[in-house]
């Protein structure tokens, strides 16, 4: 029954918000419904903590990936509405771009993510990753600019195609099941089937298949080479609040969407076919987003593209498995989501004040921002892995797994790419921090709520560099039990 | 053997070959109503076959499909479709960047294709090939219109004949995938479409035309 109430909320939230038309109102109640979702969720978390699955119906279930990626989820919603409350103030009275829309839309992509994450049938997870992109395709497109319309319609273009693959994943999947014998009703439902492989013979070529549309389509939703070309676009010109949530939060969504069809076909035809491809878009990702790093020249385009490379850092880790690698592959996604929406807010906070994110128009920030640049520069040392922050760690773990696997092509692709992306935001962020102002210096300082936010982020990036706490790691051990 | 069950033995047996036809005349469309229209009588085509499964088996659920299918995308989509021209007010040729004879033949290649990617697994899954062919040479089509047309209108076409294809390929496969499943996945055809709708009139508002060949301001 608890497993209602996020999605309840979530919903319901959605509708109450749009019909609130006075902007600090609707800013209020998003913030205690945000609340009120996140209570719900850590509830869930610590029930699954303590009693193991939670199943409500024959369409929702949570365990202990699913609680792993709740957390996350929960925690960076919470950043996302803490920081919008400041970032809405200026929007605008138009129909479409008012708070009310702004957090309507923002609800109900919650509860589309919810959905990916709380499903138990495979079919209802798709229906709701689908939803995903059509919940937040107006936001990305919210300021209604030629660069957000384009980037809306390639977003909605993109991934309803990219979905529509894993759509047809699904179907030969449900075939190889139903031919096999299991019942058309629980033939979708992932944990009958992952209990089920273990005695019924499911058609090997046939869930293949099935894994290499679902690694296309999901893997769209991610952001692997080559099936990003939505991803950059919709991150820089969506507003700061949703290129957070659309990094920090969506593509952790069809990551764990991918995690699911893993298990299963790690199951049937042995681990070394999915891993392998997932080892292959890994580096992919990885090798040319850290490229395409190099030679940004917008702010927000640069954090996407460092999105892909950390979505393909996780992959990677999942592509190596064995006991370090999907441990440090669900810690990346953590740390990544609270290192990225921490760069996301500063990137907003610099377009509110010097109203361009074009880094070649931009300077001596340090000087203009000075409490924003804090933020960057934080965020950008954890971003590219530098010690203490948990990135390090994360990294570490997934390197040392590659190294202690005899993969040395990966391990070396992987240090290289990690040293291009050092260089690289070294490059971009020494030239928009240091130098000669080019604005007039303005008297923005962080307002209570970007303290909030920044100080949630870095202190939860810290802590889990320096000691990962004993709660926070049997979490992690028990999603990585359900994973493998 | 009464005269239904011949009927509906003669449509189950040669329907992929009217598919094909709509796939070859789809390629060679001047015109964005008839695409429509195409559009249209290929759903109606894939509906029939939902229902003549439905009878053979004795599911009711395949009504349900079936029904959901006219409504949706025989009546409805085409319906809303004639109306957004209208409102658009925009030229109706659909302007491509292949000829219609180089699109035909482009078409052809993506039925031999199908036949030829279908072989090895129509045996295995005991589905009728020419059904499995069908579906594969629906959704290559689509992904061919999408990428060949400029318009915008013409994409979202492009994308409703991908899922139809998709759905074919469930329904040879398997009869389909379970009730609550499909109509979820119809509810998000829609609103996907309702949604492209909407952009497709923000892109003529703040472009001034529908050629999304020419969005090319984001790069790199």
């Amino acid at each position: 029954m608890i497993l209602l109430w996020p999605l309840g909320i979530a919903i319901l939230g959605a509708g109450v918000l749009f019909c609130l038309a006075n902007p600090k109102a609707a800013t209020r109640v998003a913030l205690v419904l945000g609340a009120a979702e996140a209570v719900v969720l850590v509830d869930i978390a610590w029930q699954v903590y303590h009693h193991g699955v939670l199943t409500f119906g024959n369409y929702l279930r949570a365990d202990g990936l699913t609680s792993f990626f709740l957390i996350n989820l929960a925690l960076t919603t919470g950043l996302v509405l803490i920081y919008a409350s400041g970032y809405m103030h200026e929007a605008s009275e138009d129909r479409f771009f008012s708070p009310r829309w702004f957090y309507a839309l923002v609800f109900l992509f919650l509860f589309t993510m919810l959905g990916v994450c709380l499903s138990s049938n495979l079919g209802l997870l798709w229906i709701m990753m689908e939803g995903t992109t059509l919940a937040s395709a107006l936001l990305v497109g919210f300021y209604n600019t030629e660069g957000a319309v384009e980037a809306g319609w390639k977003y909605l273009v993109v991934c309803t195609v990219g979905i529509a693959f894993a759509l047809f994943g699904t179907i030969v999947l449900y075939l190889a099941a139903v031919r096999a014998g299991i019942s058309p009703a629980t033939a979708l439902d992932w944990a009958s089937l992952t209990d089920a492989v273990s005695h019924v013979v499911l058609d090997p070529h046939l869930v293949k298949l099935a894994f290499v549309f679902v690694i296309v389509g999901y893997g769209t939703k991610i952001g692997f080479v080559p099936m990003h070309s939505w991803l950059p676009d919709a991150h820089a010109e969506a507003p700061a609040p949703i290129s957070a949530l659309l990094s920090a939060v969506l593509l952790n969504c069809a990551l764990y969407a991918l995690l699911r069809y893993d298990a299963i076909v790690s199951r049937v035809v042995g681990p070394a076919f999915a891993h392998r491809l997932l080892l292959i878009f890994g580096v992919l990702s990885i090798v040319v987003a850290g490229l395409l790093i190099l030679m940004q020249r917008d702010l927000k385009r640069l954090l996407a593209y460092s999105s892909i490379e950390h979505l393909g850092i996780a992959a990677i880790g999942i592509g190596l498995g064995g006991p370090l690698g999907l441990y440090g592959a669900l810690l990346h996604t953590f740390n990544h989501s609270m290192a990225k929406s921490l760069l996301f807010f500063g990137a907003g906070n610099v377009r509110h004040n010097c109203g361009t994110v074009r880094m070649d128009r931009l300077g001596g920030l340090a000087r203009v921002l000075p409490q924003t640049t804090g933020i960057l520069a934080l965020g950008g040392l954890a971003i590219v892995g530098l010690p203490p922050f948990s990135l390090f760690i994360s990294e570490f773990a997934i390197l040392s797994e590659a190294f202690s696997q005899s993969r040395y092509l990966v391990s070396a692709l992987f240090l290289v790419t990690l040293s291009i992306v050092f260089g690289g935001f070294l490059h971009h962020f020494l030239g928009i921090i240091c130098g000669e102002p080019k604005h007039a210096p303005a008297a923005a300082r962080l307002s209570p709520s970007e303290w909030i936010v920044g100080g949630v982020a870095v202190a939860c990036l810290l802590l889990l560099g320096i000691h990962i706490p004993h709660l926070f790691n049997t979490m992690l051990q028990q999603a990585v039990a359900v994973a493998r | 053997m009464g005269i239904l069950e011949t009927t509906a033995g003669k449509v189950l047996s040669s329907y992929s070959v009217f598919l094909f036809l709509t796939v070859l005349a789809q390629a060679a469309a001047r015109r964005f109503s008839t695409s429509v229209f195409l559009f249209s009588l290929q759903s109606a085509i894939i509906a029939i076959q939902v229902a003549v499964i439905g009878y053979h088996e004795k599911l009711v659920e395949a009504f349900v499909v079936a029904l959901l299918i006219v409504l949706l995308k025989v009546v409805g989509i085409p319906y809303a479709f004639f109306r957004l021209i209208e409102k658009l007010q925009a030229p109706r040729d659909v302007q491509t960047s292949t000829s219609a004879a180089e699109s035909v033949f482009i078409a052809v290649g993506i039925i031999c294709l199908s036949y030829a990617a279908v072989r090895s697994y129509a045996s295995g899954v005991q589905a009728p090939e020419d059904g499995l062919a069908a579906s594969v040479a629906l959704i290559l089509t689509g992904a061919f219109l999408m990428v060949s047309r400029k318009k915008a209108l013409m994409q979202m076409i492009g994308l409703l004949v991908l899922e139809n294809g998709i759905f074919l390929a469930a329904l040879t496969t398997t009869f389909g995938m379970p009730l609550v499943i499909e109509i979820g996945i119809f509810f998000d055809v829609l609103m996907g479409l309702l949604l492209m709708g909407l952009f497709v009139f923000r892109i003529r508002d703040t472009f001034d035309h529908m050629d999304v060949s020419k969005l090319r301001k984001l790069r790199g």
